[in-house]
């Protein structure tokens, strides 16, 4: 369409106003979902956040910045805060490297490699309940199987999900077996884009494996890193299934997010939505402000 | 559902004719029930006089209207009741809510969901004019729902007209059901704590008596001794609660009222957790795990290691009966032992209450009042198949309930029943409290801090 050569008059003023309406109109029940269900809700929180709305009670007053300032002297909201910056950085090296550990394993073609990758791929498909009332019953203190092999390897045992010092571990020992295989499949996505003439080359030239790791495979899924260490941030953040069902912000707060804590203001507490709004947008603005972070340190492009 | 002047309808009612009726059974009438006992009589001639009605109609549309009204006046109605019933009692209820039907003529449809999840719906729906005619919950919920205005109180003359008297039932059941010197609810029953042994386990520790019984503990000294006695390895001496035991506040509030205190001071204007009677009732809790390593982790499973053979004594509800007889485990009961200083046994009664309407409709009111009252007449029912005992008086001395062990030994407790206080941030208050007990029951903080800081978060709370 875009050739360049000068439409007549009438014809361009007809392409455009039928060039413009026409995708609208395919995107609206997309758009109207979006604005309905995201938009207007995210908005409103918004607008929530600036109220001592509960819901249930039919009046509310505006309240200005008191919900946020509230969270200044929130004891509990700075610890929530606290705990799940430490999950964010304590799960992002083993979330990044075990599966790209696996996934170059199985990129090299190991035996089995097709069922190795459905079983690692398995855990995923998972919903976040099920992983998480599995690994309750795994980690009982009592009657669990892990500590019972523990026990029996005469490994010293302890309530992993009961002790302060543990429990966020056993909670990100969790998630790495729920979501490896996720990211397993797009790391070997990402070895697949590798032209395998680089390697080539970099045989003949007599690199080691390692070297070859170093030099050619891990510049070139750099992309592909980018993409998992957002997403992972930004999910660490929001982190709640896992926490709820395994120790539901136990022991005392040891394992307290925001998120949790967001929901037992929001619905646990007597809908206290206006608090709950302001814990939200700080929520949102501490994701948004690291996601910006990486992009700009991991930016740079891929060249082969 | 059909609105017709002012009134709903199931539409299956509607041809309901007297040939269709169940038979109404001779029921006795006792003091203060014949008002409900004249209105099931009078259902032969309602139903009668409903089928003239309509088999007029049938000739006559333009009358048609003035009929339908004349109908649904007389016609019985159907009411909403929820309640957290998930468990077996649950079937029991639904067994007593169809004789309940066939007697009386009245419908009800339930709404079960669990606990929390109800008490979340109840918040919202109410006032939103979405809430059922009947609700059950448990006490310490009324204040809230009092001073939010979610629930209707009840005025005295339906009280007393339908016979509901307070010297029918035990004092702490009855007074539970008040808020600010209104009545917000009538207690059905009360489920209890009662101390588990595990005779195989008690044995092993040769802690029976020579009747081959386990031997019961009569203070917090002796209970710890023989906890001690019991523990080694994986197996436990000593819990509370099933689940989350760290943070259990039931059995935690067990030990503050023993100890003569409470969360709130007696006039309920602030939090009496940051006293030394509190204090020394939180050093206990904090002993059983963390200082004396009798009892099982925070986050163990108490009711899996005690049906494991894991766990000597266990202090749990008794509504874990049923699931330990299935499990084929020995064990006896004896009731809570007195660990402090006086020998009070916690409970949070379920009581029934009225959720504010939309709109005042008698005829439903009428009819939930009916159900309160048959079952509170039939509340031995309950008591001998859903395993809780009644908080009133009169089944209490049933031969069938009497002659039950367990059940016998919930009875000798209701002297000493207790229940939470007045004050509409109680449940607010016990959600702060979870964590904080948790960490002193993990040994992650000692009593005095970890309660002087929760009784400055309990006087911080929003009133």
């Amino acid at each position: 369409m875009m050739d360049g050569r000068p439409a007549p008059r009438a014809r361009r003023a007809g392409y455009l106003r039928h060039g413009t309406v026409t995708p609208y109109l395919f995107l609206a029940p997309g758009l109207l979902l979006f604005v309905a269900f995201r938009l207007y809700p995210l908005l409103d929180g918004l607008r929530l956040s600036f109220t001592n709305a509960r819901l249930g009670r039919t009046q509310y007053a505006f309240v200005g910045l008191a919900n946020y300032e509230k969270l200044l002297d929130d004891g509990r909201f700075q610890t929530s805060l606290v705990n799940t910056a430490f999950y964010t950085v304590a799960s992002t090296l083993p979330i990044l490297a075990v599966p790209l550990v696996l996934a170059v394993l199985l990129d090299r073609g190991v035996p089995f490699r097709t069922v190795l990758r459905s079983a690692f791929f398995f855990p995923f498909t998972l919903s976040v309940v099920t992983v998480g009332l599995t690994w309750l019953w795994l980690l009982d203190p009592v009657v669990g199987p892990f500590n019972y092999y523990l026990k029996a390897a005469g490994v010293p045992v302890r309530s992993w999900l009961a002790d302060p010092a543990t429990a966020m571990w056993a909670i990100i020992l969790t998630t790495v077996w729920w979501v490896t295989g996720y990211y397993l499949v797009i790391y070997l996505a990402g070895l697949q884009d590798i032209p395998p003439e680089l390697y080539e080359a970099a045989a003949l030239d007599g690199a080691s494996g390692w070297r070859r790791f170093w030099s050619i495979t891990l510049p070139l899924l750099r992309p592909v890193l980018l993409f998992v260490l957002v997403t992972h941030v930004i999910g660490s953040f929001q982190i709640f299934g896992q926490v709820y069902i395994l120790t539901d912000g136990g022991p005392g707060d040891a394992t307290r997010t925001v998120v949790q804590h967001l929901y037992e203001t929001a619905f646990r507490n007597f809908f206290h939505f206006g608090s709950a709004s302001a814990m939200a947008w700080v929520l949102f603005a501490v994701i948004l402000s690291f996601s910006l972070l990486q992009f700009r340190l991991l930016r740079g492009h891929t060249e082969y | 559902l059909t609105p017709v002047g002012g009134l709903s309808y199931s539409r299956s009612e509607v041809p309901r004719a007297a040939g269709e009726l169940e038979p109404i059974p001779s029921i006795t009438p006792i003091p203060g029930q014949e008002d409900v006992m004249a209105d099931v009589r009078s259902e032969g001639r309602t139903a009668l006089s409903r089928r003239w009605f309509l088999g007029g109609a049938l000739g006559v549309t333009a009358v048609l209207p003035a009929v339908a009204r004349r109908a649904t006046a007389q016609a019985k109605p159907t009411i909403t009741y929820w309640n957290g019933l998930t468990g077996a009692d649950g079937k029991v209820m639904d067994g007593l809510i169809d004789q309940f039907t066939n007697e009386t003529g009245i419908k009800i449809e339930q709404q079960r969901i669990t606990w929390p999840e109800l008490y979340a719906k109840l918040q919202v729906s109410v006032p939103a004019g979405e809430g059922p005619d009947l609700v059950l919950i448990h006490t310490v919920e009324i204040p809230h729902f009092a001073s939010d205005g979610i629930l209707d109180p009840m005025d005295a003359s339906p009280l007393e007209s339908k016979g509901f008297k307070g010297d029918d039932y035990l004092p702490a059941t009855w007074q539970g059901g008040i808020f600010q010197g209104k009545r917000y609810a009538i207690p059905l029953d009360v489920p209890q704590h009662v101390m588990y042994f595990n005779v195989k386990v008690m044995k092993e520790a040769g802690l029976v008596g020579a009747d081959g019984r386990p031997k019961v503990p009569a203070s917090a000294a002796e209970l710890v001794a023989m906890a001690k006695q019991i523990a080694k390895g994986d197996t436990f001496g000593f819990a509370i609660g099933t689940l989350n035991l760290g943070k259990y506040t039931w059995g935690f509030h067990h030990l503050l009222w023993q100890n003569g205190t409470n969360v709130y001071t007696a006039d309920l204007k602030r939090s009496a957790l940051g006293e030394a009677a509190a204090m020394e009732a939180t050093e206990l809790w904090g002993s059983f795990h963390a200082q004396h390593k009798v009892a099982p982790p925070a986050n163990a499973n108490a009711r899996d290691a005690f049906i494991a053979g894991k766990l000597g004594m266990w202090l749990a509800g008794s509504w874990n009966v049923a699931g330990l007889r299935e499990a084929k485990v020995e064990f006896t009961v004896a009731p809570m032992p007195r660990l402090l200083k006086q020998p009070v046994v916690w409970t949070i009664p379920h009581q029934y209450a009225f959720p504010k309407p939309k709109a005042a409709d008698s005829a439903k009111r009428d009819a939930a009042w009916a159900h309160i009252r048959w079952m509170t007449d039939h509340v031995a029912e309950w008591t001998l198949k859903a395993g809780q005992v009644s908080a009133s008086r009169k089944a209490h001395s049933d031969p069938r309930i009497t002659g039950d062990p367990v059940l016998r030994t919930l009875l000798a407790q209701a002297p000493n029943w207790q229940v939470g206080q007045p004050t509409p941030q109680w449940v607010a208050a016990e959600n702060l409290t979870r964590p904080v007990i948790e960490t002193v029951y993990i040994g992650q903080r000692p009593a005095r801090a970890a309660m002087e800081d929760l009784a400055k978060q309990i006087n911080a709370l929003p009133t």
